[in-house]
């Protein structure tokens, strides 16, 4: 596969790139390195693998991590009531080893996701999701899987995969992980998107909502990140919702009487609202009525005279993404 | 592989011992690695090359930024070569020049100053108007200097090499140049005491972030430090009816681990109420830190937080201006000695002391007398201290307290993160 027929295959999928994200995601592909993606939350990291499934065209095997995950949720576990009860039925069998064998056939086994990605006939994308949330042990046992392809289960042996998954590993970055399991992957760090991209991804996961509004949303939620009193930034899911719950309530114009009916959609706590009160973000033209709905503020919202005027920025914006 | 084919090699290989110096790890995988992406991506796109070694070899986003640096410093087109090479000529020609200028006006009395080879250095990189000002500074000395040659001539370059330390540090600040490339990672290695008004919002969001982290880490090692405790009974067999009565599971008595109690003492004298603010919310937000904590503020007196106040750390500076100890000078004999005389006494065996301070004090004894006495009430005594760690030899009251105690430098954030994970471990 080459660059240009992966571009098409994330178009085909609707997926907003760009050409060092495609490079990363090539050179693992090349190398069968598992990929590593970090970044705040709702980047769009998870989205990748499942994104690369459905470019690649492949099953997704997904295994979200949490604090107490072991190898029974993760790799395999022996059906322990199906043996017992085997056990009970053939009580009088003439050959206990061999009842012994084949209590621990492939009949007694239960694949968790890791041991399925390995021994699935076709080659398959597998997520390990949030794998920060996992426990440094977890995070050992993975290593075997991720540089040798194959796991050790004490009462069978080695399975070597037959095929080679393409692994996604993300991680918020909640703990540091170990030198030995970054060494293993390849890397990479996705920062929330750029003006312009943000309206491309609106644009490509909502293709009836209005250019406007698009824009206005995409320009609001920059300035939402930007603000450093916002503490949970809005993610990218959480732009498309609130497109999504804008369009619902036939909302075409993002008015600070708009904002302040659908923030809940991106500012998820208290105090973010608090903090956004003084500085919610003003679209084009709505400056005046901005003044008129805040009474309780004594300070001015209008934009400082050194920066440039969101209303430019919004036109330049939307001739780049045009443009495009 | 042809001839061309070595010659990349070669330069990947140099490449790598490039990044290895820069702090990355890279092996050998990793060359052979980058080999097959470039036999595969071909050279034909600097940033296509770039974006692909990228992912081979940086493996964090602290990594990224070393490495896109590296890159941009090895790999130049032959156009930008030259232009280097000739820029390179004309830095050295320049840079003799200012030499031989410089070993004329680093002299007293017709004699070199005697400064360190780092320091010279220093002196040949500062701008025009420091060295105007170093000069007018020596000019105006000369009457004294043909006075009393040997007085005036320590004098002198007493004041040289203390104004030159101070511009090596201002230089070595390992924020300078990131502060474009990632404005949090700056934050994380500038100095506290140099934060601006507008960097705090930052900081203290960088400080919840970290503190987060270092919680997670320091609890999962806790709760994952291997089973050294006694059989579970009651849990084994639990566990045991999931398979039918067989125990294939045991099930271990954690040991419980005390957590230490914690007497914080913090200077809040003028100069340090900033470092004292972040170096509080810090330990504040660090669960895994302590199970108890008592905090004393002083500056001339010394005076207990109310445990409530410091639960919002958002009006702690108007917390401190309202208790009267704001603006005062720094007497810290006399608050060691009122934490040794308080009854109950906060000190114990199983209690750390935290002293945040940069050692300046009235009375330098009289503090040295009680801190040991405060060591010897306390389990443990560490001491936060706000001043880079290059200058403590210059500083007399540090040399005095290092002997006393452990010191650990705090002047960056960074600092502040390795010294809370010390003080868990201690």
């Amino acid at each position: 596969m080459d660059v240009q027929e992966l571009k098409n295959k994330l178009d085909a999928a609707h997926y907003v790139y760009d050409d060092s994200l495609v490079t990363t995601l090539l050179v693992a592909l090349q190398l069968g390195r598992p990929l590593l993606i970090e970044g705040a939350a709702g980047v769009g990291k998870t989205e990748i693998a499942k994104v690369m499934a459905q470019a690649l065209d492949r099953e997704l095997v997904r295994l979200q991590c949490y604090e107490g995950l072991d190898e029974s949720k993760a790799l395999y576990e022996w059906n322990y009531q199906k043996q017992l009860l085997s056990i009970q039925v053939q009580m009088n069998r003439q050959n206990p080893e061999e009842l012994t064998r084949s209590l621990f056939s492939d009949e007694y086994l239960l694949e968790r996701p890791l041991l399925k990605s390995i021994r699935s006939e076709e080659p398959v994308v597998l997520l390990i999701d949030e794998i920060d949330k996992a426990d440094e042990e977890f995070e050992a046992f993975l290593l075997e899987l991720l540089s040798e392809m194959q796991v050790s289960i004490p009462e069978i042996g080695t399975i070597r995969s037959k095929t080679i998954p393409f692994v996604v590993l993300t991680s918020n970055r909640a703990r540091p992980l170990s030198e030995a399991l970054r060494r293993r992957c390849a890397y990479l760090y996705i920062q929330y998107p750029s003006l312009e991209k943000e309206i491309a991804i609106i644009r490509a996961k909502q293709p009836n909502v209005n250019e406007h509004l698009a824009v206005q949303v995409a320009q609001a939620i920059q300035d939402l990140r930007a603000n450093d009193a916002i503490l949970k930034k809005p993610s990218i899911a959480e732009t498309l919702d609130w497109v999504s719950a804008l369009e619902a309530l036939g909302i075409s114009d993002l008015t600070p009487e708009a904002v302040r009916q659908t923030r809940g959609f991106v500012l998820k706590n208290s105090e973010d609202l608090e903090a956004a009160e003084d500085g919610i973000p003003r679209p084009e033209g709505a400056q005046e009525s901005a003044h008129q709905h805040c009474g309780h503020c004594h300070h001015d919202h209008a934009a400082p005279a050194e920066q440039p005027d969101d209303t430019d920025k919004i036109q330049q914006a939307q001739q780049r993404a045009e443009g495009r | 592989m042809g001839p061309t084919g070595f010659v990349y090699l070669e330069k990947l290989t140099e490449f790598s011992a490039l990044l290895r110096q820069e702090g990355l790890a890279v092996g050998p995988q990793e060359t052979a690695d980058a080999c097959k992406v470039l036999e595969s991506f071909g050279f034909s796109d600097r940033e296509v090359v770039k974006a692909a070694l990228r992912a081979v070899y940086a493996k964090s986003q602290q990594e990224q930024s070393a490495f896109d640096r590296a890159f941009d410093g090895f790999f130049v087109s032959v156009e930008r070569r030259e232009a280097l090479r000739e820029q390179h000529r004309a830095e050295a020609e320049e840079l003799a020049r200012r030499r031989s200028e410089a070993e004329q006006e680093l002299q007293v009395n017709g004699q070199s100053m005697d400064l360190r080879e780092d320091l010279q250095e220093v002196y040949l990189q500062l701008s025009e108007d420091k060295r105007e000002y170093l000069r007018q500074f020596l000019e105006k000395s000369q009457e004294n200097l043909t006075r009393s040659p040997k007085l005036y001539g320590n004098f002198i370059r007493s004041v040289f090499m203390r104004f030159l330390l101070e511009q090596q540090m201002l230089m070595e600040d390992a924020a300078v140049g990131c502060e474009e490339a990632d404005p949090d990672l700056a934050l994380l290695y500038r100095d506290i005491s140099r934060f601006k008004e507008t960097d705090i919002p930052r900081a203290t969001a960088l400080i919840a972030r970290i503190a987060q982290q270092l919680n997670a880490e320091l609890s999962q090692r806790r709760l994952h430090a291997g089973h050294s405790g006694k059989l579970d009974f009651k849990k084994t067999i639990r566990r045991g009816l999931e398979t039918g009565g067989s125990f294939y599971r045991l099930s271990f008595r954690r040991k419980r681990r005390r957590r230490r109690r914690l007497v914080l003492l913090c200077d809040v004298s003028g100069s340090m109420l900033q470092f004292s603010e972040f170096a509080l919310r810090f330990i504040k937000s660090m669960s895994e830190i302590s199970e108890s904590s008592r905090t004393f503020l002083f500056s001339e007196g010394v005076y207990e937080v109310d445990p409530f106040a410091l639960q919002n750390m958002e009006s702690f500076r108007s917390y401190v201006r309202s208790s009267g100890l704001y603006g005062k000078g720094t007497d810290l004999g006399t608050a060691l000695e009122h934490l040794c005389t308080l009854r109950p006494s906060p000190l114990g065996p199983s209690t750390t002391l935290l002293i945040l301070s940069d050692t300046k004090s009235i009375d330098l004894p009289r503090a040295a007398r009680a801190l040991a006495e405060a060591k010897r009430q306390a389990g443990k005594v560490l001491w936060l201290n706000p001043i880079p760690e290059q200058k403590w030899p210059y500083v007399r009251s540090i040399q005095v307290m290092s002997l006393l105690c452990q010191m650990v430098p705090c002047s960056t954030l960074d600092e502040l993160a390795r010294a809370c994970r010390k003080l868990v471990q201690a």
